[in-house]
């Protein structure tokens, strides 16, 4: 158990115009499950092989508790890595594939025995143990690789989405597990997941990256109310924020037939960039049905029902929306949902608009 | 003698005119299929007719073979068997044709392995060089390099010698193997060699314990591959084995077939021909499935 440390890391690949993993500065608390989240091609899976030693660390420094370990070969970081598609030995049974780090550590047989007999116990793969991998479910093989990665009772944890080769349904119940397993043995743990949901639901804190840079990093409680800039607010959450571009008013931005008020700091912040417009954010259950006239007139397109919510896709009648296609999102009443081809009136709740700015997509925040 | 080897390559064309008809349809593939099945059918008689033939014969005895060579055997004559075996020393021949054999496919896999897994897996300035250089060595007629192989071979005493063909035999296999190996380890996942590195295996450990075993279709391939092509060959052992104790079974039949010519003694020379021919009919029949998997499993993925 460790903290890690990345100190402005970069990664270049030769031949490549911009570095995959630029300047990236992350401090990871001891027993801390953090997730790298992004789009592909973001560098996050880059930045998790940099700290395996599986990628070379052009400039900048890591750190794995107080040792710096930039240019340690693998073995010596003493991590243990869970890759998407497991990589377990295919010639090997499952207690060959868990023991295979300890018995080239020169462990004793009995020892390794014990511990991997201990891990398999923690993830129900006792019976499966004389198998070889081929004969395992898809489910099986993904506590195999966690089991691998267990027994070594490394430092640190490092998981490269292991969960997507899951289906769906197997996916939100190992989701779980491995968050409860994580907070049991209390090891640090660096997830990397393109899906937003996971990073939400598994992580202490959320790392959100981007054409490799770091865009912010907080609990996601803090990602999803206070998003930095435009991407991490439209990134995270589902359904997405909606993103709409706004023409300033004295008192706010003109949205439908009333202006939607904004804040004073927002106003002074958007006067010193000399704006005459900002994209305004508002998440889908940031909203309210009210009377005509009272806020902005929303033209149903499509309802989706899901039982606890229900979802109203559509677009804002005239009003030019953000890239003009994608419809908006509006969480509306699971008993009462609006009819489709409706328009009904919306208003955004006090407090709960996000402005970012057009020139350089950065939230304006009133404090 | 050198028909098992024919077959392995003749085996390919065969494979295409079969598939041809399943990718047509209507009366003219039809038709085909037919033609297909006759050429199919006079193939295989004129390979296992002259087979047949010759294991018939071993067991004639001398007149009946000259006398009425298209019967059957009067009487089984297992005799011709054991005087090939002794007084013709086929038998001598078999057990130094396995002793070189043994030395030169473990040396040939080992070393071929070796290089094709650095060749597949790692970049490095003049890796291309390495990798084509190998190609090009298939492209290289064998008898040219007969009078200053055998001199190289001559000046470093090992003219005669076991180890000496072992060798030999290594380098010429090299390239075909190293060729086919290659494409076979690229198609091995990556992250299987990263894991086996972040448990904190060496190189060494790496390639023996993790990527060898993963290779065992390919090797296997390989291994079937070298034993038909090195147990067929002839022209390497009449140079550079002149030592008549030491003659491999190719020599040493055809020692037999030209000395036979002054015996008259055809029985033993037709079983010398169908103990020759035995271990690589087993071989090829016990592994031809392993052979054919293992040979697409590399050409479809490399």
């Amino acid at each position: 158990m460790s903290t890690i440390q990345f100190d402005a890391a970069t990664r270049q690949f030769p031949g490549s115009a911009r570095p995959a993993v630029d300047g990236l500065n992350l401090d990871i608390a001891d027993g801390e499950f953090l997730v790298l989240v992004g789009p592909s091609g973001c560098g996050k899976s880059t930045s998790l092989r940099m700290l395996a030693g599986l990628e070379e660390v052009d400039e900048g420094a890591i750190r794995i508790g107080d040792r710096e370990v930039t240019h340690l070969p693998p073995k010596e970081r003493d991590i243990a890595m869970v890759f998407q598609n497991y990589a377990l030995y295919p010639h090997m049974s499952v207690a060959d594939n868990m023991g295979f780090a300890l018995k080239i550590a020169g462990m004793s047989k009995d020892e390794i025995r014990t511990r991997v007999k201990e891990a398999a116990a923690i993830l129900d793969l006792g019976e499966f143990l004389d198998r070889k991998p081929k004969a395992l479910s898809g489910g099986q093989r993904q506590r195999v690789a966690m089991g691998r990665a267990i027994v070594r009772n490394p430092q640190a944890f490092l998981m490269d989405e292991p969960l997507s080769n899951l289906d769906a349904k197997l996916r939100v119940q190992t989701r779980t597990q491995i968050a409860a397993l994580q907070r049991r043995l209390g090891t640090t743990t660096v997830y990397v997941t393109h899906d937003q949901v996971e990073a939400m639901t598994m992580g202490d804190r959320v790392a959100v990256l981007k054409d490799g840079l770091l865009q912010q990093v907080g609990t996601p409680r803090d990602l999803y109310d206070r998003p930095d800039n435009v991407f991490v607010g439209g990134f995270i959450g589902s359904p997405a924020m909606n993103l709409v571009r706004v023409v300033l008013t004295t008192d706010g931005a003109q949205l439908g037939e009333r202006p939607v008020p904004m804040k004073r700091g927002v106003r002074a912040a958007l006067a010193t960039e000399g704006a005459e417009d900002a994209t305004l954010g508002f998440r889908p259950e940031s909203v309210e049905v009210v009377a005509p006239g009272q806020g902005f007139p929303f033209e149903v397109v499509v309802v989706e029902e899901l039982g606890s919510d229900s979802f109203a896709y559509g677009n804002l009648v005239g009003h030019g929306q953000e890239d003009g296609t994608t419809l908006l999102t509006v969480r509306v009443d699971a008993r009462r949902p609006p009819a489709k081809g409706e328009v009904i009136h919306l208003r955004i709740r006090e407090g709960e608009e996000h402005v970012f700015s057009r020139r350089t997509g950065q939230r304006l925040s009133a404090d | 003698m050198n028909a098992p080897a024919i077959r392995t390559v003749e085996e390919a064309p065969a494979a295409l005119v079969r598939e041809r008809p399943v990718a047509g349809s209507g009366v003219g593939s039809a038709t085909g299929a037919g033609l297909t099945q006759i050429l199919l059918a006079g193939w295989a008689v004129a390979v296992i007719f002259p087979f047949v033939w010759m294991v018939v014969t071993a067991l004639k005895a001398d007149p009946e073979i000259l006398s009425s060579p298209w019967r059957l055997p009067a009487a089984a004559q297992w005799d011709n068997f054991a005087r090939a075996w002794t007084q013709a020393r086929i038998g001598r021949f078999f057990f130094n044709t396995l002793l070189v054999l043994a030395g030169s496919l473990a040396g040939t896999l080992l070393v071929s392995s070796m290089a094709a897994y650095v060749l597949a897996r790692f970049p490095f300035p003049g890796r291309n060089v390495v990798f084509y250089g190998f190609v090009a060595g298939l492209m290289f007629p064998v008898f040219l390099a007969l009078v200053p192989l055998y001199f190289l071979v001559d000046d470093l005493g090992l003219l005669g010698t076991y180890q000496g063909l072992i060798l030999v035999y290594i380098a010429y296999s090299l390239p075909f193997t190293i060729f086919f190996l290659t494409a076979f380890f690229k198609t091995l996942p990556n992250e299987v060699g990263e894991a086996a590195i972040l448990d904190g295996a060496s190189q060494y450990q790496i390639f023996f314990q993790i990527m060898l075993p993963l290779a065992k279709p390919g090797l296997i391939a390989m291994g079937i591959f070298n034993f038909l092509g090195q147990w067929n060959q002839f022209l390497l052992p009449l140079v550079l084995m002149p030592d008549e104790n030491r003659y491999l079974l190719s020599q040493g039949l055809y020692f037999l077939a030209v000395q036979q010519g002054y015996q008259n003694d055809y029985g033993a020379l037709f079983a010398a021909m169908t103990i020759t021919m035995i271990p690589t009919l087993v071989v090829y029949v016990l592994f031809q499935r392993r052979l054919e998997a293992g040979l697409t499993a590399g050409a479809l993925k490399g």
